[in-house]
């Protein structure tokens, strides 16, 4: 805020000109002065040069006469001047010749002589002048003078500049303080104004006094305060919009704020309610894993169990603890149901834990702490975090002991109860079938009728009892299908003459129209559905009707299909004609002497099979059955089969199906050549030389005397032979030791194309190791003992050459120069075939056992150099690769 | 020509009288009977029957018992043995035929064709 100023502008102006007007006047004054003074003085010098002047002359004579009172009448002159305190004349030798002292007496220099001229000294002015004559010095006049007339004359100046000053500054104040308004005022006016906004913020107010100062800086100054004052109104205005908008944008982010806040504190409210929910769930989850009577156990990620509940404790003896540095393997896993060891690489529990793919297993054996086992049920679940990586497993299992024994009861009921329903329908059967026969004696007609009705409800009983015992077994999955490759248009036709008679004795014609496919299911149960549908068909068909039987092949599955020309499914029975005891009629049991289980049966086998079957109606009369049998095609795409050159040349000899396996290999890209008689099959072994024979005999006597000729021949004794019987080989030793392997008939694809995979490759083993020397050695050995090698010096070499000859064995050096072996062993996990390849690590250092999970493959060993042997790593070897030939041989036998 | 004669060896005396008279009155064959496995071995060492119809199911001395002891016997060897059996699972008839049974027939039969499945199994004209 300004107030009134205490020294305002126009005091200011006023003083400054003021003294501006003092300083100049007061110069002025000291000048004229100065000037006044040093003319004083000049003829003050004048006027005693003068006397001087006039004294000597006038003394000349009285020194020369020695007349002292002329002299000192010539020096009264002096009186003329009262500023002269003294005067004398000398003579020529300095001895004063007169003087005049008119005031108080005064000292006269002792030596005139000494000086010339004029003297300032001691507040005097003295004259020395020399009196001469004709050129000669005869004397001299001193006169001194004071300076009163100088004082005198300085004194008037002063009152003269004091007066001329005040009368100037009278003068010069009048002026200005009429003049300095014309400056001030505006700048007045400025400051009331300045003052006027400042106290009143009121920036409308604007500055006068621009009319007088049009043309100046004063103006300008105007113009400017004005133009700042316009300016600051219009940011005054700017800053009140801007901060009604601040307000208003501040209103609405606390209202944001506040509905933020409100939106925090009802997450804040759900979040503890989500945590009061969790804490109950895991208290309930807590409760639930406690009290299940299953068992579960949680895996971590390095397969060590980190939960048990209570009933897997129980059940297993164990506690958590007891797993500490174990895999549930070794603890509760390492052995089979007969006690034989099961080794870890063998374990599909493991073995699907390690890939991270979940595992159902309903017949298996655990083992208890004290050595018993117990039978289980199991599904071992990879979990997984958000990121889908696998943290562990869980491995949920169940006693089943209790259900086996009643499954065993039931199956013992079924079996029983078959045999007891049946011997006595055996009686009665065959009574009433002798009583009916006549052969007894003659029966009266009406008691024959009813010996028919009796004999015929018997053979429904009995079909019944079948059926029953039949959708049983299929269904309680204790009859493992017999899967191979079946030819479709064999089984369409073995099941239509089958039915023949049956359709020629109701007048039906029975049409197959055959289309060629290669089936993967059992052909027996394939023909049962056929038969049964095909029966059903002609049953239900009026006479001079036709019964068709087509099939076509798709891209993975061949549909049946048996249509009728009869009265045709209803509507609304199309779905539940498959359930058991379903009858479109209920009295068509009776008459068509069915069982109602039929078509039940026949869902259950196509079920079975991975196929579907559904009913259809047809227009303008009689139904469709159709149902899908997967073809082999399809089925191989699924199941992997181990890659096999289609170069090489198999030899088929005698079979009862011998055109069924030709096509089975030719589909897969096998040159066949096929020998008919045992005569045959040695002259073309040696003609063809194929990669393998395949020989399928009828008894093991057949068999032999052609191997015995093959082997005995020189240039057939390599070829190795596959044998297919019906029965195992376990006492004929000699087969053992000379055939390559042998399949049990029926004859199923995959089991063949095994057995000749195995039969043919010579085994080969990669030696991965970046130490050459090391290498040559190994792979030198190996070598010599028949087998082949591939070396590898690093990990990426490693896995290609793994990915283009698939070795039998891989040996391995965890160390190497790219990636170590765990990383090798971690990309070879990522293909399923690659992955079963056994492994031989021989490291330079002990692998740990946690180590040890990380480099398994197939059956797995390992080794350390500098404990081991070469012969010990030959051994090993060889024990290895003669388990990769065993293992197979057995999942043949057990298949 | 002698008739043929046969021995059927079943526990039901039932099934054993009525099988008896079917083919006695079917076939016109000489039928003998045992109601168990010993008694039928001891019947069959003592008469030498052309052909053995065997029940499986029966309590002591059970079929392929039965069956073996008659294959030890020098003199009950060469007999031709057929199973009469109401157990029809293809399992089980692969099982029997493997014990080197001749063939089986399965219960209840037929009163009027169990002479003639008899002669098709053993190939008798």
């Amino acid at each position: 805020m300004i107030g009134k100023p205490r020294n305002s502008i126009r005091r200011k102006l006023t003083t400054i000109i003021m003294l501006t007007t003092m300083m100049a006047v007061a110069l002025a004054c000291l000048g004229l002065v100065a000037k006044d003074v040093i003319d004083v003085r000049r003829d003050m010098d004048q006027d005693l040069l003068a006397l001087g002047e006039m004294i000597s002359m006038n003394s000349t004579a009285p020194l020369t006469f020695g007349d002292r009172k002329e002299a000192g009448a010539v020096l009264a002159l002096l009186q003329s001047k009262p500023s002269v305190v003294s005067g004398a004349v000398y003579t020529d030798h300095d001895l004063p010749f007169a003087t005049y002292i008119p005031g108080k007496r005064v000292a006269l220099p002792a030596h005139p002589r000494s000086a010339e001229g004029i003297v300032r000294s001691n507040g005097l002015v003295e004259l020395f002048r020399p009196i001469m004559l004709d050129g000669k010095r005869v004397g001299t006049v001193y006169i001194a003078s004071d300076l009163r007339d100088v004082r005198a004359r300085m004194k008037e100046d002063a009152q003269f500049v004091v007066i001329l000053l005040g009368a100037c500054l009278v003068l010069a104040f009048l002026l200005s303080s009429r003049l300095q308004r014309r400056i001030s005022a505006p700048i007045v006016e400025l400051a009331r104004v300045a003052g006027a906004v400042s106290q009143d913020k009121d920036y409308t107010i604007r500055a006068a006094g621009r009319g007088a100062h049009a043309d100046d800086e004063i103006g300008e100054l105007v113009t400017g305060f004005n133009a700042m004052l316009a300016e600051i109104e219009q940011r005054d205005h700017s800053l009140m919009r801007y901060q009604m908008q601040l307000e208003e944008t501040v209103a609405v982010r606390t209202e944001e704020l506040t509905q933020a806040n409100r939106s925090l504190l009802t997450a804040k409210n759900a979040a503890e309610r989500i945590a009061e929910v969790n804490a109950q769930l895991a208290r309930e989850s807590a409760l639930i894993l406690n009290s299940a009577t299953d068992g579960i156990m949680g895996v971590g990620p390095d397969f060590e169990p980190s939960f048990l509940n209570p009933a897997a404790a129980r059940m297993l003896g164990r506690e958590l603890g007891d797993f500490a540095g174990h895999s549930p393997h070794e603890l509760i896993h390492h052995s089979r149901a007969d006690g034989t060891p099961l080794p870890e690489a063998e374990c599909p529990m493991s073995e699907s834990l390690r890939r991270g793919e979940a595992l159902t297993m309903c017949d298996d054996t655990f083992w208890r702490a004290d050595g018993s086992s117990f039978p289980i049920e199991y599904s071992a679940t990879p979990t997984r975090d958000e990121a889908g990586n696998m943290i562990g497993a869980v491995v949920m299992f169940r006693d089943v002991t209790e259900r086996r024994a009643i499954e065993r009861l039931k199956s013992e009921f079924v079996s029983t109860v078959s045999h007891e329903l049946r011997t006595p329908l055996t009686s009665i059967r065959g009574a009433l079938g002798l009583l009916g026969s006549g052969l007894l004696g003659p029966i009266p007609d009406k008691a024959q009728r009813m010996l028919e009705i009796a004999v015929s409800n018997t053979d429904r009983l009995v079909r019944l009892i079948n059926d029953i015992l039949d959708l049983e077994r299929i269904e309680s999955g204790r009859v493992e299908l017999t899967r191979a490759a079946v030819d479709a248009e064999s089984v369409m036709v073995q099941a239509a003459e089958g039915l023949q008679t049956m359709a020629d004795q109701a007048q039906v014609r029975l049409v197959v129209v055959r289309t060629a496919g290669s089936l993967w299911g059992d052909g027996d149960r394939i023909i049962q559905t056929l038969t049964n549908l095909l029966g059903n068909a002609i049953k239900f068909s009026p006479p001079d009707t036709t019964v068709t039987l087509t099939g076509a092949a798709g891209p993975a599955d061949y549909e049946f299909c048996i249509t009728d020309e009869g009265r045709g499914v209803p509507e609304d029975k199309l779905q539940t004609i498959f359930d058991r005891f379903s009858q479109v009629d209920a009295s068509d049991s009776r008459d068509k002497g069915g069982s109602g289980l039929g078509l039940a049966i026949c869902q259950s086998i196509v079920n079975a099979h991975g196929g579907r079957i559904w009913a259809e109606r047809n227009e303008p009369a009689g139904s469709s059955f159709h149902f899908t049998i997967p073809l082999v095609a399809g089925v191989a795409v699924a199941v992997p089969i181990a890659a096999f050159p289609s170069s090489h040349t198999i030899l088929l000899c005698p079979s009862d199906a011998t055109s069924r396996i030709a096509a089975m290999l030719g589909a897969r890209g096998f040159r066949v050549v096929s020998a008919s008689t045992a005569a045959d099959v040695i002259a073309r072994a040696g003609s063809e030389r194929p990669d393998a024979i395949v020989l399928a005999v009828t008894t093991p006597d057949d068999g032999w005397l052609i191997v015995e000729a093959l082997k005995g021949a020189a240039e057939t004794c390599q070829i190795p032979i596959v044998v297919a019987m019906s029965d195992h080989p376990g006492s004929y030793e000699s087969y053992a030791a000379t055939v390559a392997n042998w399949i049990r008939k029926p004859l199923r694809s995959d089991d063949l194309i095994q057995a000749l995979d195995l039969a043919c490759r010579t085994p080969s083993v990669l030696v991965v190791e970046d130490d050459l020397d090391l290498a040559r050695v190994m792979t030198t050995a190996l070598e010599s003992r028949g087998i082949r090698t591939l070396h590898a010096v690093n990990g990426g070499d490693a896995v290609q050459l793994c990915k283009q000859h698939e070795p039998s064995l891989i040996v391995l050096d965890v160390g190497l120069p790219d990636m170590d072996g765990f990383a090798v062993v971690g990309t070879l996990r990522e293909s399923a075939a690659l992955s079963r390849i056994p492994l031989l690590v021989y490291s330079a250092l002990d692998v740990g056992s946690a180590d040890q999970s990380r480099l398994r493959l197939g059956p797995t060993e390992f080794l350390t150099k500098s404990r081991t042997s070469l012969a010990d790593f030959e051994s090993h070897v060889v024990r290895l690769l003669e388990t990769v030939t065993n293992q197979s041989n057995r999942n043949l036998h057990a298949a | 020509m002698p008739p043929r004669q046969l021995l059927v060896i079943d526990d039901e005396d039932d099934i054993r009288e009525v099988a008896k008279l079917s083919l006695q009155l079917t076939e016109g064959w000489e039928v003998f009977t045992a109601n168990g496995g010993l008694a039928g071995v001891t019947l069959a060492g003592s008469m030498t029957p052309d052909a053995i119809l065997l029940d499986v199911m029966m309590p002591d001395t059970d079929g392929p018992s039965t069956f073996g002891l008659l294959q030890q016997g020098t003199a009950t060897k060469s007999i031709p043995v057929i199973f009469l059996t109401a157990k029809v699972q293809s399992s089980d008839r692969e099982r029997f035929m493997r014990l080197g049974v001749r063939g089986i027939i399965a219960k209840p039969f037929d009163p009027l064709k169990l002479g003639q499945q008899i002669r098709e199994v053993l190939s008798w004209s």
